[in-house]
C-alpha cells in the first residue's frame, strides 16, 4: 500500500469487551481503495465482532472499550447514532449471511431499495422505483420491472442476495462490510455473487471487508489476509504471500487441514489438536500454544506481537516463525 | 441376521427410488402438484466401502438418505438391505435393519438431549435394544469413547461441557453403540469449522478401517466428498446426472452439470496468481 493513497478504512487497537473479557482484542486493520481484505477465522474467533464493531452496531452486550476507527481519514467511531446511521446505507455498505433472514419480509424488494435511497435525501417514489429498477437489472436480477414488487419469500436465497447487494451498493459506498455473504448459498450460486460482487467493487472502487472462514473464498476474491484466533490477529499480508509461506503455525496447519480438489484422498489429514478455547479460558501468552506444535515455555508465557516476517506485505504473531516451514512443508 | 447368501447382496441397494409429495391446495386440499423429491435413484452401497451422494439444496440426496434409513417412505421403486426389500420386512427384521444402520446428522447440538449424560445417550440405543446388564453397557461406553477419542471421564458429564466437535463424537459413539454395518452421514461434518471438520473426517476414516464400516455420505462440499468417498452420485433435480468412482468422476466429469459443480468450487491454489 502506497503511502500516497490513504486508506478508506483504517482500525487502531479494536477492543471489545462481552462480561470480562476482551473478545477483539487489540486488532489493527487497514484496506485501501478497490482492495479486498479477507478476515478470516473460525467460529468465536472475533471476526465478525470486529465487523460490527466498526460499523456500530455490537449486540447489547458487547462494548468498544478502546480504539480508533478512521473512514477516509475522519474518526467514526465516537460519532452519534443518528450521524452512523446515516454514514451506514451510505458510506458503508453492508451485506450479511443470511439473505433471507437480513431481509424485511413485510416489504418488497423494490421498497427496500427506496427506503435505502431515502437516507440520501428526498426522492419522489417514481424516481426511487426505476432507480430500483435499474439496480435490480445490474446485479443480474431477470424481470427487475417484475421483481421490484416481489416480496423476499417470493425470491430463491441467492436473488435475496442479489437484492441485498443491489441495497448495499446502490449508494456507491466507499466501504462494504461482507459477513459470510455465500456461506449460505450452493457452490454454483456462491461462484455467481463473488463474481458479482468482484465487478460492483471493480466498477465503484470500493474496499471491501471480507470475512469469511473459507479460505478458497478468500484466495478467489481477496488481495490481502488478516487471520483471527481467539480475538487477536496472528498473520496478515497478501494472500498470495501468506498462503505461499504462512508464517505462523495456525495458518500453516489450516491450510494444509482443508481437504482439496487435488492431492491424496482417503488418508488421514494433518490436523489441529484441541479445539478452539472457550473465551473464559484463554490462555494467557500466544493463545494458539495449547494447540500447537511448536510452542515452547516463551509461549506460554509470552504474547508475541504481530511483527514483519516474510515477504514485504507479511506480519505473524509467532517466536517461532522461522520454524514454520517445518509445519508448512 | 445370517444369511446363507450373506455377502453376495450388496448391503445397501437402492432401484429407481421415488420420493413424490404432494403439494396440496384449496379448501378441500385437492393434489394440485406434485414434487419429485427424489425421482428414478439407483445405487448400490458395499460393505466397507463409501459412496457420496453430492448435490445443492434441492437435489434430493437427504431425501434419497432418509428413505434409505426407512424414515421416509417412497412412493415408487425399491430400498433393499442385504437381499430384503424394505417393503415386505417383517417387524422383526425392520429392527435388525435399525439396528445395522445408523444416521449422523448436522447438527450435533440437536441430536443429543441436553439434560442427559453423555454416557447414557451413548447407552441409550443398547438398553432401547434390551442388549447388555448395566455393568456391562457401562464398559461398552468406555469402549466407545474411546474408539472416537473422547476421554472415560466424559462419560458423566453433559453434552453442553463439549465443544461442537466434541459433541459430533458423542453422536459417533452413540450411533456406534448397536455395531452398524452402515452408517449414514448426512452433512456430518458440515457445521464445524474446518479445524474440527479434519478431525472428524479422520475419525471416519479410521472407524471405517477398523470396523469396515459403510458410509452413505451425504454433502454439498466436493472436495471432503472427493477426500472420504470411493464412489459418488451427482444429484440435480431429484435425479442422478453422472456416477462412478470418484477418481473417474473429479478427474473427468461427463456430465455438464458434474463440471459446473467442481469449476464453481473455490480454489486454494488460484491464489497465487498475480494480484
Amino acid at each position: 500500500m502506497s503511502a500516497a493513497r490513504e486508506p478508506v478504512l483504517d482500525v487502531r487497537n479494536l477492543r471489545v469487551r462481552i462480561g470480562e473479557a476482551d473478545v477483539v482484542d487489540g486488532v489493527d486493520l487497514s484496506i485501501a481503495p478497490g482492495e479486498t481484505l479477507a478476515l478470516v477465522g473460525e467460529s468465536g474467533c472475533g471476526k465478525s465482532l470486529t465487523a460490527l464493531a466498526l460499523i456500530g452496531l455490537l449486540p447489547e452486550a458487547a462494548r468498544r472499550i478502546d480504539g480508533e476507527i478512521r473512514l477516509s481519514g475522519e474518526r467514526i467511531d465516537a460519532l452519534p447514532e443518528r450521524v452512523m446511521n446515516r454514514i451506514r446505507g451510505g458510506r458503508i455498505g453492508m451485506i450479511f449471511q443470511e439473505p433471507v433472514a437480513s431481509l424485511d419480509p413485510l416489504m418488497s424488494v423494490g421498497g427496500q431499495i427506496a427506503e435505502a435511497l431515502a437516507l440520501e435525501g428526498p426522492i419522489t417514489p417514481r424516481e426511487a422505483r426505476e432507480r430500483a429498477i435499474a439496480m435490480l437489472d445490474h446485479v443480474g436480477i431477470t424481470k427487475p420491472e417484475l421483481r421490484v414488487d416481489q416480496y423476499p419469500f417470493e425470491l430463491s436465497g441467492g436473488m435475496c442476495q442479489r437484492v441485498m447487494i443491489a441495497m448495499a451498493m446502490i449508494r456507491r459506498p466507499l466501504l462494504l462490510v461482507a459477513d459470510e455473504p455465500t456461506t449460505a448459498l450452493d457452490v454454483t450460486i456462491q461462484a455467481q455473487i463473488l463474481r458479482l460482487m468482484a465487478d460492483l467493487r471493480a466498477e465503484t472502487g470500493a474496499a471491501v471487508l471480507l470475512i469469511t472462514h473459507d479460505m478458497g473464498v478468500v484466495a478467489e476474491t481477496a488481495e490481502r489476509i488478516a487471520v483471527m484466533y481467539a480475538g487477536r490477529v496472528v498473520e496478515t499480508g497478501r494472500v498470495a504471500d501468506v498462503f505461499a509461506a504462512p508464517r505462523h503455525p495456525y495458518t500453516a496447519l489450516l491450510m494444509r487441514t482443508i481437504p482439496r480438489l487435488e492431492g491424496a484422498r482417503k488418508v488421514a489429514l494433518p490436523a489441529i489438536a484441541g479445539s478452539v478455547p472457550d473465551v473464559a479460558s484463554w490462555p494467557v501468552g500466544c493463545r494458539f500454544a495449547p494447540r500447537c506444535p511448536l510452542a515452547t515455555d516463551r509461549c506460554r508465557a509470552e504474547a508475541p506481537p504481530l511483527a514483519p516476517v516474510g515477504a514485504p506485505s507479511q506480519r505473524a504473531a509467532c517466536w517461532h516463525t522461522d520454524r514454520v516451514s517445518e509445519i508448512a512443508a | 441376521m445370517t444369511t446363507p447368501d450373506r455377502g453376495a447382496a450388496p448391503l445397501v441397494l437402492v432401484e429407481d427410488l421415488e420420493v413424490h409429495f404432494p403439494v396440496r391446495k384449496g379448501l378441500f386440499g385437492r393434489t394440485t402438484d406434485v414434487v419429485k423429491a427424489v425421482d428414478g435413484v439407483s445405487f448400490a452401497l458395499e460393505r466397507g466401502r463409501t459412496l457420496a451422494l453430492v448435490g445443492e439444496s434441492g437435489s434430493g440426496k437427504s431425501t434419497t438418505g432418509y428413505a434409505v434409513m426407512g424414515m421416509e417412505r417412497p412412493t415408487g421403486g425399491r430400498v433393499v438391505i442385504d437381499g430384503v426389500d424394505r417393503a415386505t420386512m417383517s417387524e422383526a427384521q425392520v429392527r435388525e435393519a435399525t439396528r445395522r444402520m445408523q444416521i449422523v446428522f448436522q447438527d450435533p447440538a440437536s441430536a443429543l438431549d441436553p439434560r442427559m449424560r453423555v454416557g447414557d445417550c451413548i447407552a441409550e440405543p443398547l438398553r432401547i435394544h434390551g442388549i447388555g446388564t448395566r455393568a456391562s453397557r457401562r464398559e461398552r461406553v468406555a469402549e466407545l469413547l474411546e474408539l472416537v477419542g473422547l476421554p472415560p471421564g466424559a462419560a458423566t458429564r453433559l453434552p453442553r461441557e463439549f465443544s461442537g466437535g466434541q459433541r459430533q463424537r458423542v453422536v459417533i459413539a452413540r450411533a456406534l453403540a448397536l455395531e452398524p454395518e452402515v452408517i449414514v452421514c448426512d452433512e456430518a461434518v458440515s457445521a464445524l469449522d474446518v479445524s474440527i471438520q479434519s478431525q472428524i473426517l479422520n475419525l471416519l476414516l479410521a472407524l471405517q478401517e477398523r470396523l469396515s464400516l459403510a458410509y452413505l455420505f451425504i454433502s454439498h462440499d466436493l472436495s471432503v466428498v472427493r477426500h472420504i468417498a470411493d464412489d459418488v452420485c451427482v444429484m440435480q433435480h431429484g435425479r442422478i446426472v453422472e456416477a462412478g468412482p470418484v477418481d473417474t468422476v473429479f478427474v473427468a466429469p461427463a456430465h455438464a452439470y458434474t463440471r459446473a459443480l467442481i469449476e464453481a468450487v473455490p480454489r486454494l491454489e488460484r491464489a497465487t496468481r498475480a494480484p
